[in-house]
């Protein structure tokens, strides 16, 4: 997918707060797996296992990897829409790791998601209106109901939805315009952060370019801090600033965009780079071609997470588990190849 | 595609024709299904007919009237009397009020408890659930005849009339509709949009009513309309064998337990046969009102 629209205005932001909005440490996501008569937990499937990053103020961090990898879980315990089974989560200085109940209802207020199935994610029963003014309502109960719904008027202004979409369904719009509508409602309490979950995945190419690009204009308009989950790269490249790439619930590798797309280092991701196709025919290309299946989560290999499938594993690497290091400026890998 | 950044460009719209709720389809959809309208046109007529019945005849149905035993139809008495000399036609209006009381009343604590049990247990699942299902099963198991039996010996007095009867049913009846309504939300609480719910700030309160059981409420209607006819049945299954209402208390189950007596099963059939016949064609009309609203709530079906 090429996209090709106000690379000039968007391309150069600056991101050189260097204060982090939130930061992530040692976050393990594990679903029990129960069986037997009693129902006994007889194993995990670690999602997520050990992740641990930053997001800085005003950035878009890319997180990408492969399907099951644990892209999604841990953008939704980052929110805390699932509960952590070990870790720290810190958004804007606070903890939220062990936050419940109304504190962690009031700390909601300014970390939004917008998901990925643009049909599932949007009540059937409820009017367009009603669905963006209901966060506005849940938080400001007082709010006079004509100010809240010049708010949502304006919200579907911004995001390019006609007016009258306000007494309208969401089974009367098509899958892009129920995603904007999904952005409008997270973008209704004025956030910090906001999870993209594969926002474009379920669109189709051209739809797909809109939505980024609106997404990225918003994030300049309300300064927005984004961590954008997704499986495909261009979409990945256009969108991020810093790119962190997950396999098998670990993060392998992260750096800024450029050090990851001109001089990968883990092994996973230069077969996932090789694998982006190139428009230009002349130009040849060597492609890593991964061999086998991801190993299941449930029972992750010893050692490195990557090294049955690796090609340039070694003997060690079914041993020693590797962790992130910073190999470079402002890159860091998980392999013992840069030890 | 274009946005608009100028802020007065943008006017409050002057209320556009109102786009038609999931809700106003199925409504079409339902007034379009002939058999289901004329059902429900019986039906209402059934019920206002018994509801109104103090307005339409002025005829005691208490008094026992020894010099117009057992008589046949005529102009008098549309439909004869019964062998204590009361009016037939006249108990089958007050017996009607009575069955449908019972139906409707011993309906809605059913599914209103039954939703607020299954609601709970399926959207915390967990432990709240199993204690919550475990219970429910504890109910569904109870001997069904054997407890209203008892239960009726022990409220007796205690409540008036009808209303053992209904209390009854209730407490037996609440578990299927537990059960249904928790898996349906087990289901649908899958969706994202639940997840935006708790993202948005919504206290689990709020997501189980607004969120969840808006989306679940097609099922759960479906599911009255069959108790309703259910639990009309119960009551003329149990005043017939002498468990059910008051004898004294005209229902269309206690006029058909007249029929226990083989001289008026074979004597006096006008006694028997008009309830025995309301009583059908209600419950069909409101099983194929359930079928219309079904097929109305069925995003999938056209009719």
């Amino acid at each position: 997918m090429n996209i090709t629209i106000n690379h000039e205005k968007i391309s150069e932001r600056k991101t050189d707060s260097g204060e982090n909005l939130l930061e992530i440490k040692n976050l393990k996501t594990y679903y029990p797996i129960k069986g037997g008569f009693f129902r006994r937990t007889l194993g995990h499937v670690k999602a997520v296992d050990n992740v641990s990053f930053e997001i800085k103020k005003g950035e878009t961090f890319g997180l990408v990897g492969e399907s099951g990898c644990g892209k999604s879980t841990t953008g939704r315990t980052i929110l805390r829409l699932l509960d952590p089974t070990d870790g720290q989560i810190v958004f804007d200085g606070n903890d939220i790791t062990n936050l419940t109940g109304a504190k962690l209802r009031e700390a909601r207020k300014d970390f939004q998601m917008v998901f990925q199935d643009p049909y599932a994610s949007l009540n059937p029963m409820q009017m367009v209106g009603d669905i963006i003014s209901e966060p506005i309502k849940n938080y400001y109960p007082r709010k006079k109901s004509k100010e809240i719904k010049t708010e949502v008027m304006d919200l579907l202004e911004r995001v390019g939805l006609p007016s009258d979409a306000y007494y309208k369904y969401a089974h009367e719009f098509s899958g892009g315009q129920r995603q904007r509508i999904g952005i409008a409602r997270a973008l209704a309490l004025k956030p910090k952060l906001i999870v993209a979950d594969e926002p474009v995945s379920a669109l189709d190419v051209s739809v797909q370019s809109q939505v980024l690009n609106l997404l990225k204009e918003l994030q300049d308009d309300f300064d927005l801090t984004y961590l954008f989950i997704a499986h495909d790269l261009s979409v990945v490249k256009h969108m991020s600033d810093r790119i962190g790439v997950m396999y098998l619930g670990n993060l392998v590798e992260v750096a800024d965009k450029h050090s990851i797309y001109d001089e990968p280092l883990h092994p996973y991701t230069q077969a996932l780079i090789s694998a982006i196709p190139e428009p230009d025919p002349d130009k040849k290309k060597e492609r890593i071609v991964l061999q086998g299946d991801v190993p299941s989560p449930s029972n992750p290999p010893s050692g490195c997470p990557f090294h049955t499938r690796c090609p340039l594993a070694k003997e060690e690497c079914s041993e020693i588990k590797p962790q992130l290091k910073e190999v470079k400026q402002n890159h860091r890998v998980a392999c013992i190849l840069y030890d | 595609m274009e946005v608009l950044t100028e802020k007065n460009t943008k006017q409050t719209p002057s209320k556009p024709p109102k786009s038609m709720s999931p809700w106003a389809i199925a409504r079409r959809k339902f007034v379009r299904n002939k058999l289901a309208m004329v059902s429900s046109f019986f039906l209402l007529t059934v019920m206002i007919m018994s509801f109104l019945a103090p307005y339409i005849t002025t005829i005691d149905i208490t008094r026992v009237n020894i010099g117009q035993m057992s008589l046949p139809p005529s102009g008098e008495h549309w439909l004869g009397t019964d062998k204590s000399g009361r009016d037939v036609f006249v108990r089958l209006l007050y017996g009607g009020r009575v069955s449908l009381t019972v139906g409707i009343a011993a309906t809605a604590l059913i599914v209103v408890f039954g939703t607020v049990i299954g609601s709970i247990a399926g959207y915390f699942g967990g432990v709240v659930d199993s204690v919550l299902m475990r219970f429910t099963d504890f109910i569904l198991n109870f001997p069904f005849l054997v407890f209203v039996i008892v239960l009726n010996a022990i409220l007796f007095g205690k409540l008036s009339g009808v209303w053992v009867l209904i209390v009854v049913i209730s407490v037996l009846g609440w578990g299927g509709v537990a059960r249904l309504v928790r898996s349906k939300i087990l289901s649908e609480k899958e969706n994202e949009y639940i997840l935006a719910a708790i993202s948005i700030g919504c206290k689990p309160s709020k997501v189980i009513i607004k969120h969840l059981l808006p989306n679940v409420l097609s099922t759960i209607i479906v599911q009255a309309t069959i108790l309703f006819a259910t639990m009309i049945v119960a009551e003329s299954g149990l005043s017939y064998l002498g468990f059910g209402v008051p004898t004294e208390v005209p229902s269309w189950g206690n006029m058909l337990s007249t029929s226990r007596d083989p001289d008026v099963m074979q004597n006096m059939p006008w006694t028997w046969i008009p309830p025995a016949v309301v009583l059908t064609l209600t419950i069909l009309s409101i099983n194929f009102i359930g079928e219309g609203i079904k097929d109305a709530l069925n995003p999938k079906s056209y009719r």
